[in-house]
């Protein structure tokens, strides 16, 4: 970018800068002056592009009957697809089941990561090997990491049973995938495993913006490692973590690839989480349409818990 | 405001009675992390130089009986390992790089002015990450049709740009939000443009923030799978994701030695990015810039 | 430092720069050549290194015959053959000669995706495969793939605790009845170091697919699963469907001659402890035998037998689901991809591939060589076999696929847990499916 450095008439915008000094700079379209398009295009392009397109069909899907196949072309069916699904209590149970597994994995992804991150972030002995390794369940394949963490649940020759019974906790291997009552739990941990990495790195990131000496002028203070913690760490830091757990909860919400390849969805249908059931809705049963309007539901009810989630930062984007 | 971006370590200075029991908790705390997230690796490297006999041995062990390097002979033999190992790189890191690139301004932007296209924006990262991914895949593969772009790394390239895009988006707004304003304000009323001050003042206090971008974008197109398996169908150009499925046969069975051995191959340069990386993730390159 | 990081931005961005022209030079050129030879993709699913091998020296040897048909070797995984062929066919991009299981026609073949090949085969290969095989890729009077590779489900047994237990050894001629294998499995069942617990289950069922198993093998007792009424599919589950999910169930539930642990696994879990003699016999696909001689100890003996018959003429019967070979609607030239499709079915080509897998071909030829009517790894007992397998119950019903993962995949699991009784399992897999399956057929 700074190959482009040349002098653009670009000038600063809101938020206490100075107000635009020349007059090309006054010249605005929704809201933004030529340098802001100008350095925004980039991204926008490929974007309404790749991926508003797509999307906005994906939206009108789902008041269609779209179907897999070229025999028959797809008709505007109006709310049909969503008063089906009113009465498909099978996707309703298995929205508690994703509901579950989302905020468990999240709330615990993030307690365990942000504890990942304050300890990298100190300075201790070989922490290079430590943020390299901690970032292992990012490196691997999911195709690979659900075939491993099968094997360390195998019932009879998994290495977590072994283990456990080397220490004396189990006296008899446990079927911990089959499990009515463990299968859920056991697949949550390989959720938070799997998802770690990725928010470790990034509350990592955020603590540089930690002012060290705010930091530094608290201890003197005499005040305590948790006071520390919720003085000065905790609001620099509380941007970044809001960000990255709404993200974080999306994602799990919608992410079902792993626990597929650990339980396809059993025992019964403990481990069914609900964009299973739109994946399997459009691309094995081919109905589209109605897939799309279980998408459509997703998204309804996830932005309405995001919205009270993340009320405080939209408030400040909205001022 | 400046000086609180110094760029020494968080090593609390003068600590008192406690220090070295305090030191002992941190790293056995740190020991315990590392047990549980990277063990599969290693469990992997094991699995890696067994036997198919020892793979159904119902006593798992972690140090192979005889150990040998058969898998890797079998792994390289059936399938296009080294091509795809550099297909893949390619692709990832045109991905990354171009993401990070087109992202920066672009959030930027969205940060520092107010305006309905920020608003949408937000909106539409938010949406993009909410909606089901199989319901953009056929339109998708429809647009990329009309570009000419299916069966092309090139257009696998601008597709994992699209997918990176929100992330690096949303990630990059919390990093520049946390850059003080009062340093761009100084930069401005000496007269620098709106691209300078972002190259020369915000740019390099975003360094930790552009590097777990970068990671993230990486590694995301790194792992991908579906697109690559619907998009590209010439075999050399597949990536090594999707040569790594095709140890899998029906009923999930796997031909798990040889997918161990590749699969510890696929790990690798992920692995290997972050070692070079992960010193940029905390230390920035905060002090020079920020005297500006 | 400002500097410094100034180069390395610039560096970094030439860098980007750089790789993406990399990335497009070794893309630009194209597929098709320009001097009237057809290029054609085959799809193919074979994974193992023998079997890669055999179908790529098919290839090789049909393009050297062939200058004019050029056919293009693409693998393919079965972990992700349906949704890779889905959107290629909603996109009109898929390959010409697609290699899939029967299963997986039903629905292509409705959306009109795949060729009708009939009138594109020679007549040799038509009568050389039976018509029960046939029938399996039958959709509505058209034929939308060549069946050619089956396999029974097969029971693999430790050869030494059946001699230690003095059972009689099943053969096709003379299978055990379901009565006699449940005997069996009990008198297999040991608690060796009197613990209380048992050590060795005479069987243990792998079910992490429970639907196929319980549907395929219901034809032994007379089951039929899938009735037509008034044209259209409807599920029964009376007592001729029920015996054999009643007798795992029992074996499970009651008996205690099968493990509840097991339900979840899939065929390759259960080989380990299969090695280490805690479950006596298995039921596995006939293929699985080439993992079960891949990983075995070195001493270690096992047999291949029949599955217990349901007694009567057709106790034997199962259903299965043969490999297909299918030519895509789309192709640039269906008969020349049918052409290869009978190159590569030809019975001698058809045994090479068949051996890679494991597998039986169904071509009668073939099937009669008498390099696979060998005692070794059991050939013979699949071989003998081949004349009881039947088309599955669930082919070509549509909707099968959603009934199986939203109604009967967990019915049948906890109906195999002991969660709930025979009367419960029959509603839900009844009502609830048919309700299912009316849906497709309005």
């Amino acid at each position: 970018m700074s190959l482009t450095a040349r002098r653009a008439k670009a000038v600063p915008g809101n938020r206490g800068t100075p107000p635009p000094r020349t007059p090309a700079g006054r010249k605005r379209a929704l809201g933004l002056d030529r340098g802001a398009w100008f350095l925004l295009l980039p991204a926008l392009i490929p974007i309404l592009v790749l991926s508003a397109g797509p999307l906005l069909y994906g939206v009108a899907l789902a008041f269609t009957d779209e179907q897999a196949g070229r025999t028959e072309s797809a008709e505007f069916v109006g709310l049909l697809n969503f008063t089906d699904l009113r009465h498909d209590s099978l996707f309703w149970e298995s929205f508690r089941v994703g509901l579950v597994w989302a905020v468990c994995v999240t709330t615990l992804q993030f307690v365990l990561a942000l504890g990942l991150a304050l300890l990298l972030n100190q300075n201790l002995r070989f922490r290079w090997l430590a943020r390299t390794l901690a970032l292992v369940p990012w490196a691997m394949p999911e195709v690979v990491v659900g075939i491993m963490w099968r094997l360390v649940y195998h019932q009879d020759a998994g290495i977590l049973n072994k283990t456990l019974s080397q220490l004396g906790l189990i006296g008899e291997n446990v079927d911990w995938l089959t499990n009515m009552s463990l299968a859920l739990p056991a697949v949550i941990v390989v959720g938070i495993w799997a998802g770690m990495p990725q928010t470790t790195v990034v509350l990592l990131a955020g603590l540089q913006n930690v002012p060290h000496e705010l930091r530094e002028a608290a201890h003197i203070d005499g005040a305590g490692l948790w006071r520390r913690f919720t003085t000065v760490t905790w609001p620099a830091l509380r941007p970044v973590v809001l960000a990255i757990t709404a993200l974080n909860f999306i994602w799990n919400f919608n992410s079902f690839g792993l626990v597929y390849v650990l339980t396809q969805g059993g025992p019964g249908s403990q481990t069914r989480l609900p964009m299973l059931f739109a994946y399997e809705e459009a691309f094995k049963y081919g109905q589209f349409g109605y897939a799309a309007a279980m998408g459509l539901v997703m998204v309804a009810v996830i932005a309405v818990l995001l919205a009270v989630f993340l009320r405080n930062r939209l408030k400040e984007d909205s001022e | 405001m400046s000086r609180t971006f110094s760029p020494a370590p968080p090593v609390p200075r003068g600590r008192r009675a406690g220090r070295a029991a305090g030191r002992f908790g941190q790293y056995a705390a740190l020991l315990c992390y590392l047990v549980f997230l990277a063990f599969p690796l290693l469990w992997l490297l094991s699995t890696s130089f067994k036997s198919p006999q020892e793979l159904g041995s119902i006593d798992p062990t972690w140090i192979p009986r005889e150990p040998s390097l058969e898998n890797y002979r079998i792994a390289f033999d059936a399938h296009p390992l080294a091509r795809s190992a550099l297909n893949s790189l390619l692709v990832a890191g045109s991905a990354a790089l171009i993401a990070v690139t087109i992202a920066v301004p672009a959030a930027y932007v969205m940060v520092r002015y107010r305006s309905r296209v920020s608003k949408a924006g937000t909106v539409w990262i938010l949406v993009s990450q909410m909606f089901p991914l199989v319901l953009i895949i056929i339109p998708l593969f429809l647009v990329l049709k009309n570009l000419q772009m299916i069966n092309s790394l090139p257009g696998l390239v601008l597709v994992y740009v699209v997918w990176n895009l929100p992330f690096s988006l949303w990630m990059l707004q919390g990093y520049v939000k946390a850059v003080p304003l009062s340093l761009e304000e100084a930069a401005a009323v000496d007269g620098a443009s709106r691209l300078r001050v972002l190259t020369g003042v915000v740019l390099p206090l975003l360094t930790p923030g552009l590097v777990a971008t970068l990671m993230f974008s990486f590694v995301t197109a790194w792992n991908e799978f579906f697109f690559a398996l619907v998009l590209l169908k010439s075999p050399e150009r597949q990536t090594m994701s999707v040569i790594l499925t095709h140890f899998v046969g029906a009923e999930g069975v796997a031909d798990l030695g040889p997918l161990a051995a590749a699969s510890f191959l696929a790990t690798l340069p992920s692995l290997l990015f972050f070692a070079l990386l992960q010193r940029r993730l905390v230390n920035g390159m905060l002090a020079g810039s920020v005297k500006g | 430092m400002r500097a410094l990081h100034r180069r390395t931005l610039r560096a970094g961005t030439a860098a980007a720069l750089a790789l993406c022209l990399a990335v497009l030079a070794g893309c630009g050129n194209g597929d098709d050549a320009a001097d009237g030879t057809v290029t054609l993709d085959f799809l193919s699913l074979a994974w193992q290194a023998e079997s890669v091998t055999a179908y790529q020296a098919l290839v090789d040897e049909w393009n050297e015959a062939n200058p004019d048909v050029q056919v293009r070797y693409v693998q393919g995984s079965w972990d992700n053959i349906h949704d890779q062929l889905l959107t290629s066919f909603m996109g009109g991009e898929a390959p010409d000669i697609i290699h899939n299981d029967a299963s997986d026609l039903t629905d292509f073949a409705n959306g009109g995706y795949l060729a009708d090949l009939t009138g594109l085969l020679p007549e040799s290969l038509v009568e050389d495969i039976p018509q029960q095989a046939w029938d399996t890729t039958a959709y509505e009077g058209g034929t939308y793939g060549v069946p050619f590779l089956q396999e029974p489900r097969v029971l693999v047994a430790n050869t030494r605790l059946l001699e230690e237990a003095g059972v009689r050894v099943p053969t096709p001629e003379d299978p055990w009845t379901w009565d006699e294998f449940e005997e069996v499995s009990a008198d297999l069942t040991r608690d060796t170091d009197g613990d209380g617990d048992t050590d060795t289950y005479g069987v243990a069922w792998s079910m992490k697919e429970p639907v196929t198993q319980s549907v395929n093998l219901s034809l032994s007792t007379g089951g039929r699963i899938f009735d037509r009424e008034d044209g259209e599919n409807v599920i029964r589950f009376g007592d001729d469907e029920s015996a054999v999910a009643e007798l795992i169930s029992r074996q499970v539930n009651e008996d205690g001659t099968a493990p509840r642990s097991s339900l979840g696994m899939s065929g390759s879990d259960t080989l380990p402890g299969f090695f280490a003699d805690r479950y006596a016999m298995l039921p596995l696909n006939f293929s699985f035998r080439q993992q079960v001689d891949q990983q075995a100890p070195d001493d270690f003996e096992w047999s291949v037998l029949p599955m217990p018959s349901g007694g009567g003429e057709d106790g034997l019967a199962q259903g299965v689901a043969p490999q297909t070979l299918s030519v895509a609607e789309d192709a640039e030239d269906q008969q020349a991809a049918a052409d290869f499709i009978a190159h590569l079915t030809r019975a001698e080509h058809a045994m090479d591939l068949a051996r890679g897998d494991w597998m039986l071909p169904t071509s009668e030829t073939a099937l009669a060589d008498p390099s696979l009517n060998t005692a070794e790894h059991g050939w013979r007992t699949g071989v003998e076999l081949a004349a009881h397998l039947r088309p599955s119950p669930v082919l070509g019903v549509r909707g099968y696929p959603e009934w199986k993962d939203k109604i009967a995949t967990p019915a049948f699991q906890e109906f195999y847990s002991g969660a709930f009784g025979l009367s419960e399992l029959r509603g839900r897999l009844r009502d609830d499916g048919n309700r299912v399956l009316d849906r497709y057929q309005r």
